[in-house]
């Protein structure tokens, strides 16, 4: 028996002198979606590379329902789906050969039900070429791999790369069936809003350390905007304090600009009142909220 | 090994593998076709040959002039050394990519996150290498045999002619060895052609150098090709164990090193 479908302890990959990660630390409970964001190169696909027995780390340890990443990689294949984030089916094959030629590897030689449930769900043709995909449906074609031999625990890798909004949303509702059919999920990405809409707990890592774990509730009552305030004439705010203001402030001379987690409507009553050229509010991008947070 | 990725990569491989048995049984039969022609004008020919440098004809593997007109001396220059050549550029192009074109095709992360184990993917992928090889050598031995039978003008040694395709076979599975090794070792995969047909040209380069220069002849040694005794029509000649044990012992050498590194490789795409 095991505690938790994924277990990482210490997991450490070095590059020569370079931290891939380093001192890895989380786990996941069994029929959680699980989100894992960062950067590109934060360490996301290293982590992932190494549950997948694609690379071997330096240190630490990482086991998937029990088993371990390292001696037991095809017994947890078994019962793992991978949407991987940069891979190309085998371009000389249709979709059905190389859907077929996957399920194979399960055991499964003629179970083509689920297969086909889920290739017309996402709209794809299954007698295309490979080759002749388009990139969004060559994603397709990943995301039904991972999912026509019913896994217990789904591995996915910055998975809505190139589907369309509508597929996306698609996609999302099936993730979301799946678990609630029991299915445990490891959702990578660099999209907080995709990361928002589906988990519950989210590990923030950069620079291949984790940063933050924490639930995705309260990542969002922490959420902040970018606020820049162009200032008018006459009116040089040096005297403007905004509660919920975030770290520095930043004065160019005729600009302002911070970090804002307070109530909205308090800072536009307060600048009501004042003289400004021009306001905007943005969101903030992942790297402005780890600087902001955990620098 | 796992049976599905087996018969997969076969299938994968075998329009190449008919081309080249292809290239060779044509190779093989017009070169053999020459042959009763070549001997109707032997003293015409004996004339040529007095005229070309002897170290030339030591490069084309004639130690004596009247071996080329034995139908087995004849096949042995004209065919077994392009066998040579051809079967080991085919080799080390298919072993030195069966690994490699699944990081540089980018399938190496379906592959791989798939139930297999890197021992069912490199067992499964080098059977395909040596049986394909070995099919590639058969249909050249029988090329050969049929010719023969169908020119020859008297009776030929059937074991000379065997051990000169034994041989061949072991030159071309030490080149594949060689091939799957680098390819092990290799990480930037999309140039590992180029090296590797670099790579039979320049050791052949080195056995003929070794064999038409005095000064050079040590240096053969660093090629495989020197190790393949194909003087058929030497007396006694047949399979030294020395030399056997030679091919066998480095290429399972090498399929064990590579097995061993593969497994711990890093697969990046």
């Amino acid at each position: 028996m095991y505690s938790h479908v994924l277990d990482i302890t210490r997991l450490s990959k070095l590059y020569g002198k370079t931290i891939g990660i380093g001192d890895v630390s989380f786990t996941i409970d069994e029929g959680e979606i699980f989100g894992f964001i960062g950067p590109n190169g934060a360490g996301k696909s290293t982590t992932i590379r190494i549950l997948l027995n694609l690379i071997f780390p330096s240190g630490g340890s990482a086991r998937i329902l029990g088993m371990d990443v390292i001696k037991d990689s095809k017994r947890i294949k078994q019962v793992t789906g991978y949407i991987p984030s940069d891979a190309y089916a085998y371009p000389y094959m249709t979709v059905s050969e190389f859907l077929s030629y996957c399920m194979r590897f399960y055991g499964h030689k003629n179970d083509n039900g689920r297969r086909n449930e889920l290739a017309e769900m996402f709209d794809l043709d299954m007698k295309k070429k490979v080759s002749d995909l388009s990139f969004g449906n060559r994603r397709k074609v990943s995301i039904i791999q991972a999912l026509q031999h019913n896994p217990e625990f789904l591995i996915m890798d910055e998975p809505t790369t190139g589907l369309d909004p509508l597929i996306q949303s698609r996609f999302f509702d099936l993730i979301r069936t799946e678990n609630k059919n029991g299915m445990t999920v490891f959702f990578s990405s660099h999209i907080l809003s995709e990361i928002q809409l589906l988990c519950k707990r989210v590990a923030i890592i950069r620079d291949g350390k984790i940063v933050n774990l924490e639930d995705i509730e309260s990542l969002r009552r922490k959420q902040l905007k970018k606020i820049r305030i162009w200032k008018g004439e006459n009116d040089n705010m040096e005297d403007l304090i905004i509660a919920g203001t975030e770290g520095d402030v930043s004065n160019t001379g005729d600009m302002l600009s911070f970090m804002y987690s307070g109530d909205m409507n308090d800072l536009l009553r307060l600048l009501a009142k004042r003289k400004i050229a021009n306001l905007t509010v943005e969101e903030p991008s992942l790297e402005e909220i780890f600087m902001h947070y955990y620098n | 090994m796992n049976l599905n990725l087996f018969l997969r990569e076969m299938r994968r491989n075998a329009m190449s593998l008919l081309l080249w048995m292809a290239v060779v049984t044509l190779l093989i039969s017009v070169t053999m076709s020459m042959y009763r022609t070549f001997i109707d004008n032997q003293s015409k020919v004996l004339g040529m040959m007095n005229l070309i440098p002897k170290s030339a004809l030591q490069f084309k593997g004639v130690s004596n002039f009247n071996d080329l007109f034995s139908v087995l001396g004849f096949y042995a220059v004209n065919n077994v050394i392009y066998m040579m050549l051809l079967g080991s550029i085919y080799s080390i192009i298919l072993s030195s990519n069966i690994l490699l074109k699944e990081e540089y095709g980018k399938s190496a992360d379906f592959l791989l996150s798939w139930p297999l184990t890197r021992s069912d993917v490199f067992i499964s992928k080098m059977s395909v290498f040596v049986l394909n090889v070995f099919l590639l050598n058969l249909v050249a031995t029988l090329a050969g045999f049929i010719s023969i039978e169908i020119v020859k003008t008297g009776p030929f040694g059937i074991k000379p002619f065997l051990v000169l395709s034994l041989y061949t076979f072991l030159l071309n599975l030490l080149f594949g060895a060689i091939g799957l090794f680098i390819s092990t070792l290799i990480r930037k995969p999309k140039s590992i052609t180029t090296f590797s047909i670099g790579l039979v040209l320049i050791m052949y380069f080195i056995y003929t150098l070794s064999k038409i220069t005095e000064s050079a002849s040590k240096l053969g040694y660093l090629s495989p090709f020197k190790y393949a005794d194909m003087d058929a029509m030497k007396p006694g000649y047949g399979l030294e164990p020395w030399r056997v044990l030679f091919f066998i012992g480095l290429s399972i050498l090498l399929l064990v090193s590579s097995f061993r590194i593969y497994k711990r490789k890093d697969i990046y795409l």
